[in-house]
């Protein structure tokens, strides 16, 4: 029993409340040193981490409500290690730009911040389903406000949008958790939502096959993936940057974290059962993701779209049910956020170079005076596209490889997605920095404030690029351990 | 062994920490600093690469197969992928020939770029495309053989679109870098069918495996090698992936002659060189890839001798020589191959640099029919163009004589269907001879042009505004094309001390094999292939005599052919254009194949694009799926408006795709 993971959990809302107390021109100051101590402590842990342990670490187990067998207890293994690292980086990282910004009301801003940073990591860090629900809807709370005050013209009927789909999606995934904690006990005295108790007492197949289905409709609207992605559009193009940065980097991924966590362990029956159809949405949202993103001419919307093929990869690896796709997903989860936000970023100083218009048409030719935004650029260009050689291609490599062995139909249909990336991230990367300038573009360099964000990002791409085993070898252990357990037979390497 | 290793990293890392050098610190370099710095890096790697030959030659035959390990890449799960290299007769002879030709193409860039804005940049790039065609040729392992192969089309990407500001430059890029992703989905794909049954991706231990895991013919190994030769022909420019490589001409001739001559396009023979005992065990895969060699020799020979544009000759040349690689390889002559594969390195380079010259004296001008009578005004060019072009077209003793007739006589060797391989391999030998001499008799005799006769008053001719050959356009300067100078080999030191010696070396490159005589290609590297039934095949003396003669009477009845055509009867080859004109029009239009692409995937990709943007995230996704009763009214009146806007076509094909899907569905779940 520790209290290492409650105080890394609690630490960016305390700085956030902190924030509301003191002068309005230092909330941005106490805002960072939170992030900053909470990124590093999160690294701490990376460092600690007893990478040949398959079990969780760091294991918190309290009883919250006694009645109704809900735990609060945290741990962290291999499948949330690196989701609570990049969480942990990608928040500092965000409360850094956001100070160059100057976003009105910043206590409230940074304070919505604080409580979203620790909104994300209860859910990462939860191992108990009630307690994972509560931070999991708590997620869309600050969010909602960070859009709807702070967002772009359009903000109120984008946070509509984004507050039905979700509600719809949580009100399911309520009722699931609250379903599968009765079912699963013998009787109200044997009621226990902690996942290792949920894992050992499995449910009838038909009540699986729900309960699945409601956890991954929630999920699946999180991501988002095809069809469920209606929200995004609107969503992306009036968050504002900070937000939509997180949002699309870990937001996304506590989703694909959660069919891992729950769907995978909890209902192997029905997981199996929909495999097929899983893949297949998956594979749409590759196939989707990706002819949107090489057709819409709007910055924010091709990243948005990308991000929506890449969550279907994941999803692929995941629903591989395979050693190799779920390594797989989980090294691209953490890539993933790591190259998107970095990419969110350059499209905000893109669009600030273009008159402040964020379509790619109106940008252009900049690389020439801008040779080091240019070459961050290009170095995210190549991540996105998960070119060979970039950590993003050994988790694709894997993923495919894990769904090669289980559907090798989806796996050669899903490779083709692998092609359309490369038209889809190339065309932006040209369309911005190399042709003819457009009209209204200012050739401006990477200002060193704006560097400081970017470039220790871009840094890192390049370190897990070199060194993916760094990633891998920590979540082995939980992956492999995974295929003993009761629950999911995940199928043990060849 | 130690040293080996040591010097093959120093080989792999000298060019990537120049591009590092180059890029941190080449701005603040005076006047050519950077390409001298360039320059340098290459030659401390290859002074690598000679080192690592000595190395090997040191070690018994046995063991000269090494292999060098920095530390493990992605070891997991049943994967054990690790940053190792291997050290063999055929990397070694890959580095020696790669590193040294791209010295001497970095020492005439270092000239020729002189006075381009982007003269930092290019050889930062220039020292990364070498650094990864290193790592490729090196590569212990598959992952790693996929990295380089992929880091090899990002940095042909980013130096075919070089030149960023002209559009032709970055779509001749995107173009490039999207047929090579399809390769590398191919390799994927391919390692993973073999992974599959031998459980490990290293090279050695795959081979060792390999026999015991598939047995002969397997089909699963043929699909494995099928779709590796798909990597192999977006990488070497063989149809039906080829359509990249006549745009590439976009970039600076020394990118040209780096992708074209020594590197990027041989990376597939050298793939399937690499992988040839599972080639040898999936012989099907093997026919395909010599099928493939021996179709795009011949249409690529044809396109040569229709396109006016000097670049694109000699870029259709090389499409053409590497078919008879891939055939050679294919058919299990490795050693012809690559000894093939390195002549050509000498000559193709040698004629894209003598190429870029005459182009310069032209002021960036590429077409063959503005160009004339420079024999006098480029002496030099000239002399090193007929040297290319004899080697090029196999006359004795000129070094592409003795490697393509040594790649025709194994094929005709091993009998039975390969002597249609044989027949075409003559036939295009005497299509090389026509077009290569139809491109030196149409540039440097007859008449002078006036920018010939300007350099002959010692004047360089500059034209008033640049513009873009492709489109006419006025270009963007700022970045740096083209700059204010033009440079010529006559004039600049550095390119001609390259240029004379990749000279030297197309004359005297083929003496290392000559039939009968040398051997030295042959033994170097028989302990990379000692596991090969294939190998060291000897031809029988008749057929040997045979073959000699009859490769050098086509080479010089070609020659004869092309100088009664553009030289004796200049009006000739007008008339037979019009007797001939389908042919004709479908050869200038390179067979259509850019056309054919586009129809079969480039349109239907972009029409499921469109589609999916203007018709389904507007009725589906937006409409019926976003809240409710409302969605429905406005799914609704969007349906209407997009009635009239094409909707019903899209309607029909939402049906055909949902019926699609479905099927699909039970066909994955079955």
């Amino acid at each position: 029993m520790t209290l290492h993971l409650s105080i890394l959990l609690f630490a960016p809302l305390a700085f956030g409340v902190a924030g509301m107390l003191v002068a309005p021109a230092i909330a941005s100051r106490v805002a960072l040193v939170g992030s900053l101590l909470t990124a590093a402590y999160a690294i701490a842990f990376l460092v600690d981490f007893n990478s040949s342990s398959g079990i969780l670490q760091y294991v918190t187990d309290d009883t919250w409500i006694a009645e109704l067998g809900i735990h609060y207890k945290l741990g962290l293994d291999g499948l949330n290690l690196f989701l609570v690292v990049l969480t942990a980086i990608l928040w500092f990282a965000c409360t850094l730009w956001a100070i160059g910004r100057n976003y009105d009301k910043p206590r409230l801003f940074f304070f919505h911040l604080g409580l979203a940073e620790t909104a994300v990591l209860g859910a990462l860090l939860a191992q108990d389903l009630a307690l994972f629900v509560v931070f999991f809807d708590l997620m869309l709370v600050p969010f909602f406000f960070l859009t709807g005050i702070w967002g772009g013209a359009r903000r109120v009927q984008a946070t509509i949008k984004l507050v039905i789909y979700t509600l719809v999606g949580s009100l399911l995934m309520l009722t699931a958790a609250v379903a599968t904690g009765v079912l699963a006990a013998a009787g109200p005295a044997d009621l226990s939502f902690a996942f290792s108790d949920l894992a050992q007492r499995q449910l009838s197949t038909s009540s699986q096959e729900w309960i699945f289905l409601f956890f991954a409709a929630a999920f699946l609207v999180k991501m988002p993936a095809f069809p469920l992605h209606g929200w995004m559009p609107d969503g992306y193009r009036n968050m504002p940057l900070p937000a939509l940065a997180l949002f699309s980097a870990v937001l996304s991924k506590v989703a694909a974290y959660g069919f891992l966590r729950i769907c995978l362990p909890l209902f192997p029956d029905a997981t199996s059962h929909f495999q097929t159809l899983m893949l297949l949405l998956a594979l749409a949202s590759i196939l989707y993701g990706s002819a949107m993103a090489f057709t819409t001419t709007e910055a924010r919307l091709i990243l948005g779209y990308s991000s929506v093929a890449q969550l279907g990869f994941i999803t692929l690896g995941i629903f591989a049910l395979n050693a190799q796709g779920a390594q797989g997903a989980i090294l691209q989860s953490f890539n993933h956020g790591l190259v998107v936000a970095p990419a969110f970023f350059v499209v905000a100083l893109l669009a600030e170079r273009a008159g402040g218009s964020e379509d790619i048409r109106d940008m252009g030719g900049i690389a020439m005076r801008a040779p080091a935004l240019a070459t961050m650029f290009l170095v995210v260009t190549f991540a996105t596209l998960a070119m060979p050689g970039s950590s993003n291609f050994v988790g694709e490599f894997l993923i495919l490889l894990g769904v090669f062995k289980s559907k090798l139909a989806i796996a050669i249909v899903a490779s083709t997605g692998v092609v359309l990336a490369s038209v889809y991230a190339l065309r932006i990367f040209i369309a911005t920095m190399h042709n003819r300038a457009g009209a209204r573009v200012e050739s401006r360099e990477l200002s060193l404030r704006d560097g400081l964000v970017v470039v220790p990002l871009v840094l890192a791409i390049i370190a897990i690029a070199l060194y993916p085993q760094f990633a891998l070898k920590r979540s082995e252990a939980t992956v492999a351990g995974n295929a003993s357990q009761p629950g999911i037979a995940l199928e043990a390497a060849p | 062994m130690t040293a080996l290793k040591l010097f093959a990293w120093l080989t792999l890392l000298a060019p990537l920490a120049g591009t590092i050098a180059i890029a941190l610190v080449g701005r603040r370099l005076p006047g050519r600093g950077a390409g001298y710095l360039g320059t340098a890096a290459l030659a401390l790697s290859f002074a690598g690469a000679v080192g690592a030959l000595i190395a090997l030659q040191g070690l018994h035959e046995e063991e000269r197969q090494v292999v060098a390990v920095a530390w493990d890449y992605a070891n997991t799960v049943g994967v054990d992928a690790k940053l190792a290299l291997l050290v063999d007769p055929l990397s070694v002879f890959m580095i020696l020939v790669v590193s040294g030709v791209s010295t001497l193409i970095h020492l005439y860039s270092v000239s020729y770029m002189a006075g381009d804005e982007g003269y930092v940049r290019f050889f930062a790039y220039l020292n990364y495309f070498v650094f990864s065609m290193l790592l490729l040729v090196l590569a212990g392992n598959f992952l790693v053989l996929i990295v380089g192969w992929a880091f090899v089309g990002a940095a042909s990407y980013l130096l075919i679109s070089f030149w960023y500001r002209r559009e032709t430059a970055t779509r001749a890029g995107i173009k490039a870098f999207v047929i090579n992703v399809v390769g590398d989905v191919g390799l994927v794909l391919g390692t993973f069918f073999i992974f599959k049954h031998v459980g490990t991706l290293d090279f050695l231990g795959t081979f060792t495996k390999a026999k015991e895991a598939f047995p002969p013919g397997d089909a699963d190994l043929t699909a494995g090698c099928i779709l590796l030769l798909v990597g192999a022909c977006a990488k070497s420019a063989q149809i039906p992936l080829h359509t990249w490589l006549p745009d590439a001409m976009e970039g600076p001739t020394p990118v040209s002659a780096l992708i074209h001559a020594a590197t990027m396009v041989t990376a597939g023979v050298y793939l399937i060189a690499r992988m040839h005992p599972l080639f040898e065990l999936a012989p099907t895969a093997a026919d395909v890839g010599a099928i493939i060699g021996c179709v795009t020799l011949l249409v690529a020979g044809t396109i040569a001798i229709a396109v006016t544009d000097l670049k694109r000759v000699i870029a259709y040349s090389t499409m053409s020589q590497i078919g008879y690689m891939f055939m050679a390889v294919s058919a299990g002559a490795y050693a012809a191959g690559m000894f093939h594969l390195m002549t050509h390195a000498f000559f193709k380079a040698l004629l894209f640099m003598a190429a870029g010259s005459l182009i310069a004296a032209m002021a960036g001008q590429q077409g063959l029919d503005k160009m004339g009578g420079f024999k006098r005004a480029l002496p030099f060019t000239y002399g090193c163009f007929v040297i290319g072009g004899l080697a090029l077209a196999g006359v004795p003793p000129f070094s592409g004589f003795f490697s393509k007739d040594e790649i025709l006589l194994l094929i005709g060797d091993r009998g039975g269907w390969y002597w249609i391989l044989y027949v075409a391999g003559y036939v295009g030998a005497f299509l090389t001879g026509v077009y290569t001499f139809r491109m030196i008799f149409r540039a440097f005799f007859g008449e002078p042009v006036p920018e010939a006769r300007e350099l002959e008053q010692g004047h360089r001719h500059h034209a008033e505004a640049h513009t873009n050959p492709a489109t006419g356009e006025v270009e963007d300067t700022d970045v740096g094309f083209p700059g204010p100078e033009h440079h010529i080999a006559e004039r600049e030191p550095s390119m001609k001390l390259a240029m004379s010696v990749l000279a030297l070396l197309a004359i005297v490159g083929g003496f290392l094999q000559i039939p009968k005589v040398t051997h030295v290609i042959d033994h170097f590297l028989e302990p990379t292939f000692h596991d090969s039934a294939l190998y060291a095949r000897e031809p029988s003396d008749g057929m040997l005599t045979f073959g000699l003669a009859l490769g050098t009477v086509v080479a010089i009845s070609s020659i004869a052919l092309a100088y009664y055509v553009w030289v004796l009867n200049p009006g000739l080859s007008a008339r037979v254009r019009a007797r001939l004109a389908a042919l004709y029009t479908l050869f200038v239009n390179k067979w259509f194949f850019d056309e054919l692409i586009d129809a079969l995937v480039v349109r239907p990709s972009r029409w499921f694009g469109s589609f999916a943007q203007q018709t389904f995230e507007r009725v589906v996704v937006n409409g019926v799926l976003v809240g409710g009763t409302s969605g429905v009214v406005r799914a609704g009146s969007s349906a209407v408006r997009a009635a009239q806007t094409g909707f019903l076509r899209y309607y029909a094909a939402l049906v055909v795709l949902g019926m699609v899907v479905v099927a699909f569905y039970f066909l994955a779940s079955a």
